[in-house]
């Protein structure tokens, strides 16, 4: 007899599966995998950086002839490279910043989850007396206490994102820590910290997937949001947030210098919400 | 209920005490004071000043005389507009923020809601498209470029609005509320969406049709009650997204109202000005939050038994 | 037969799913007499609860139903919905299957019972209160007048299938849709809200379609059965004849299935080999031929048309039809 049963698939294969199926979400993988390349390799092609004054061209109009396609700032630095190194930025800090407050959320609510009891109260109290701050103040703050810059702005944003995954793994926690499998593994004498690691964790992974890809369009307009306010990444540097400040403050004569990051960031934000959305149809069980 | 609602003041206030603690020691330790910017005091003059507002004292000092004060709702001078308290400052920018917040939340609450009723009745009709893309749009495109395009396009352009300030009346609130509703109306259509289309799958909602009692008594008698639940869940937290738009759109606008007082006093290192506008923020969230739990518990029965 | 209350003729109920139609019920028809209460017995997906479904207007968004079905004069398939609404909830009640979920949790019980009162019937909001709370207490709601202002939650979920049926039967109506109204219920309670509801249905006059899967309710309860299987009728008959001598091989399947106190320590329960058929393109056979254990050729080529045995008593079998 021949077996005709088809190859069977693990359920995170149908789901990927599922995804790929998703032809919004797939044409935002493609655009902002396109918008992260030029991003990170982009500034490369250009004969100068974006702190580099070219004063034969200040405040130059887009001339794709020119050596500035995009035009100049008030500086005379190329609008083009300056967004783009931007964007390296935003993006590098937004996935980072998801990827590390994602990981310590993990960790804490499983950790809470699985304890249960006492340790999990008392973990949990702490997150929610953190939920009850104002989470902008807070970055504000964190982000003056480590003195602004780079790694204080992605600090301070990290600090405050990964309550939500915790809340989020600590619940699927507790309910898996109750399941036969991880019996089974206490049983078999395996040490807490083990089970957390190779039982819970994994068996997390298609709701951290889903709430973590939420994490990344928060990251970036939270450091974009800073930046736009001065207290993040600040001048000469380059960021989105702070290009569109610059932008506001000329959008009456040239607006050239708000829409070109603007549209960027708003695409990238768009990309991520639609995959964001794409992950939760196909990870997520109870379709809406 | 009175215990449900002691309870929750109760844990109010320990969030308060640990947010004053936390942001009275970060504004310490972080670099730079109040006065390091200002090069031209001499050296005894800054002396003087430092003495004026007891910065010279050691931190825990500092600390239990700010408590101190707090415990007499006194929240300090401020260490940057020499003339004003704390509390002059809030109570000055206060009007203004509370009306834009409070404009806001209802364009918001009632266009979202609206549109998420409209999309999940029509479902997969234009009217359904439209109001998704208004979603997503608001979700994903920032206040802080959203905000400017509408100042080009209705202020400079179309001259039909005032670009910023406050001295306009009620043409001066349109485009902050508007704009800084935008985004929620986009989460709030999301949520009232996503909610109404699964009530309507809802076996009580099933039997209401059996009843019946007509479409229309359905959907407001039985649907739009267990619909609105998550929305409401929804608004008390979302005043920290108002919180923080609000700071955004007074930046936008240049409304003088505390969100630009906060920004400006971070920057300037005004510690009095920032731990007050802090706990004010963390104080409207709190009592927010426990009157969002408190109309959930009078709409939803079974809430109720558990305070 | 023209003193039916309720006609179906060749009722079809389709579902569109991404794999393509799906037929729920394939040409079923069926009388019910003022007064009687039918059985409609199946296991599940049989398609009993879709009819039912389809009748009262019901089906989900990706159902149709063809057929016609007249009730009082009017054919339930072809109303729009405001000409629906004035027969349901009115002369035509339905009872559901799961009592927790089925009342809504945001509304005192007392309000949902009177509201129908209220929309069809005009009455004030003290008359229809008043009426709810009476009709409470006939479903032996303890205390029903103080019950009344409570919420769903606080009922257990034999006493809110019991509102249920309060709520059904208040309007009087002609006919009660019983859609496995115990299924969901703990086994001690389920005769208790079985007979409640059949003895207001008698009292008021209402005739019952009850289906269930369950033989022994109907034995007890029913004047009529009618056993489906794959959304067609195997057989119809009164409730009597039918549990005494089953003509199809699938009806007597599901009798020597059913356990019965006499043989509890001498016999085997019987089974029916294979799994019910769910979805999928219709058999060009008989829907049992594929389980049944007296299959000839001809079961699996051409449907066995409901022929009549004898009075009352139809069977659709390609066995019987020969013999």
């Amino acid at each position: 007899m021949v077996d005709i049963t088809p190859r069977s698939l693990s359920t995170f294969q149908l789901q990927l599966r599922r995804f790929a199926q998703n032809r919004l979400a797939m044409i935002s993988v493609a655009l902002l995998a396109l918008i992260a390349a030029s991003c990170f390799f982009g500034p490369f092609a250009f004969p100068f950086t974006g702190e580099d004054a070219d004063f034969d061209f200040i405040g130059a109009p887009i001339d794709l002839a020119s050596p500035h396609p995009f035009g100049t700032d008030d500086f005379g630095r190329d609008l083009l490279l300056r967004v783009l190194e931007g964007g390296r930025i935003s993006l590098a800090i937004g996935f980072l910043g998801a990827i590390t407050a994602g990981f310590i959320g993990v960790l804490y609510g499983a950790v809470a989850g699985y304890a249960g009891g006492r340790t999990d109260r008392l973990m949990m109290r702490m997150v929610e007396i953190l939920y009850g701050f104002p989470y902008v103040i807070l970055v504000i703050l964190l982000s003056l206490l480590f003195g602004g810059g780079n790694v204080a702005l992605f600090a301070a944003i990290v600090f405050t994102l990964w309550l939500t995954p915790a809340v989020i793994v600590r619940a699927q926690a507790q309910s898996l820590s109750k399941r036969e499998f991880v019996e089974a593994a206490r049983a078999g004498g395996m040490t807490p910290w083990q089970i957390v690691l190779e039982h819970i964790v994994p068996n997390c992974a298609s709701v951290v997937i889903v709430y973590g890809s939420l994490l990344v369009p928060e990251v970036i307009l939270s450091e974009s949001f800073l930046s736009f306010l001065g207290i993040g990444i600040k001048e000469p540097q380059a960021s989105w947030g702070n290009l569109i400040q610059t932008g506001t403050a000329a959008m009456d004569t040239d607006l050239r210098l708000l829409l070109l990051p603007g549209i960027l960031l708003a695409l990238v934000l768009f990309c991520l919400n639609f995959i964001a959305d794409g992950l939760r149809d196909a990870f997520d069980p109870n379709d809406r | 209920m009175l215990r449900f609602v002691g309870r929750r003041l109760w844990e109010g206030t320990l969030t308060l005490a640990a947010l004053v603690t936390l942001t009275f020691f970060v504004m310490r330790l972080a670099p730079g004071g109040p006065f390091s910017k200002n090069r031209k005091i001499s050296p005894e003059v800054l002396e003087h000043i430092k003495a004026a507002f007891h910065l010279d004292e050691p931190v825990w000092q500092q600390f239990a005389r700010y408590v101190w004060g707090l415990l007499h709702f006194d929240f300090g001078p401020s260490t940057r507009f020499r003339d004003y308290s704390v509390g002059d400052l809030i109570a000055s920018g206060l009007p203004y923020s509370l009306t834009i917040g409070f404009w806001a939340i209802v364009v918001a609450a009632m266009v979202g809601v609206a549109l998420g009723i409209a999309g999940a009745l029509r479902r997969n009709t234009p009217t359904d498209y439209v109001a998704g893309i208004l979603g997503v749009v608001g979700i994903a495109v920032p206040i802080f470029v959203i905000g400017p395009l509408f100042q080009v396009v209705f202020a400079l352009k179309l001259n039909w609005l005032p670009v910023g300030g406050s001295d306009q009346g009620w043409r001066s609130l349109v485009m902050p509320v508007l704009v800084l509703s935008l985004p929620n109306i986009a989460y709030i259509s999301r949520l009232t969406r996503g909610s109404m289309i699964e009530t309507m799958r809802e076996n009580y909602v099933r039997t209401a049709r059996a009843k019946g009692i007509g479409a229309r008594r359905t959907l407001m008698k039985h649907t739009l009650k267990g619909a609105l639940l998550p929305v409401i869940a929804y608004l008390g937290p979302s005043t920290a997204g108002i919180i923080t738009g609000s700071i955004l759109i007074e930046t936008v606008f240049a409304v003088p109202g505390i969100g630009r007082h906060f920004v400006d006093a971070a920057l300037n290192r005004d510690y009095p000005l920032v731990m007050g506008i802090t706990l004010l923020y963390g104080a409207l969230l709190i009592v927010f939050n426990i009157l969002t739990d408190l109309v959930r518990g009078w709409l939803d029965p079974r809430a109720r038994g558990n305070g | 037969m023209t003193d039916s209350l309720l006609s179906v003729r060749d009722l079809q109920v389709k579902f569109r799913l991404p794999a393509g139609a799906m037929t729920a019920v394939d040409g079923v028809s069926f009388d019910v007499k003022p007064g009687e209460v039918l059985g409609i017995v199946g296991e599940s997906g049989s398609g009993k609860s879709q009819i039912l479904f389809s009748l009262m207007g019901l089906l989900a968004s990706n159902g149709t139903a063809r057929g016609t079905a007249s009730f009082q004069g009017q054919d339930l398939l072809a109303l729009g919905p405001m000409a629906l609404d004035s027969i349901r909830g009115v002369t035509l009640s339905m009872i559901f299957q799961d009592p927790m979920t089925s009342l809504n949790p945001y509304m005192r019980i007392g309000d949902q019972l009177a509201e129908g009162l209220r929309v069809h019937k005009g009455l004030s909001k003290a008359e229809a209160w008043k009426a709810a709370v009476a009709m409470l207490d006939r479903v032996r709601i303890p205390d029903a007048a103080r019950r009344a202002r409570h919420y769903p939650h606080e009922f257990s979920g034999g006493m809110r299938q019991r509102v249920m049926i309060a709520m059904a039967l208040l309007v009087r109506p002609a006919l009660l849709l019983a859609d496995e109204p115990t299924t969901a219920l703990d086994v001690t309670i389920q005769a208790q809200v079985l007979d409640l509801m059949a003895e207001l249905g008698r009292e008021i006059g209402t005739a019952i379609i009850l289906v269930t899967h369950d033989l022994g309710v109907v034995a007890r309860l029913c004047d009529r059965v009618i056993v489906l299987y794959g959304g067609r009728v195997m057989e119809e008959g009164e409730a009597e004849v039918l549990f005494a001598s089953p003509a199809h091989p699938y009806s007597q399947g599901l009798l020597a299935a059913t356990p019965r106190l006499e043989d509890a320590l001498t016999k085997r329960l019987g089974t029916i080999p294979g799994t019910p058929r769910s979805g999928g393109a219709m058999l060009p056979g008989c829907p049992f031929a594929p389980r049944c254990t007296l299959k000839i050729p001809i079961c699996d080529a051409t449907r066995p048309p409901l022929i009549a045995i004898a009075p009352e008593r139809l069977v659709s079998c390609h066995l019987t039809g020969a013999t």
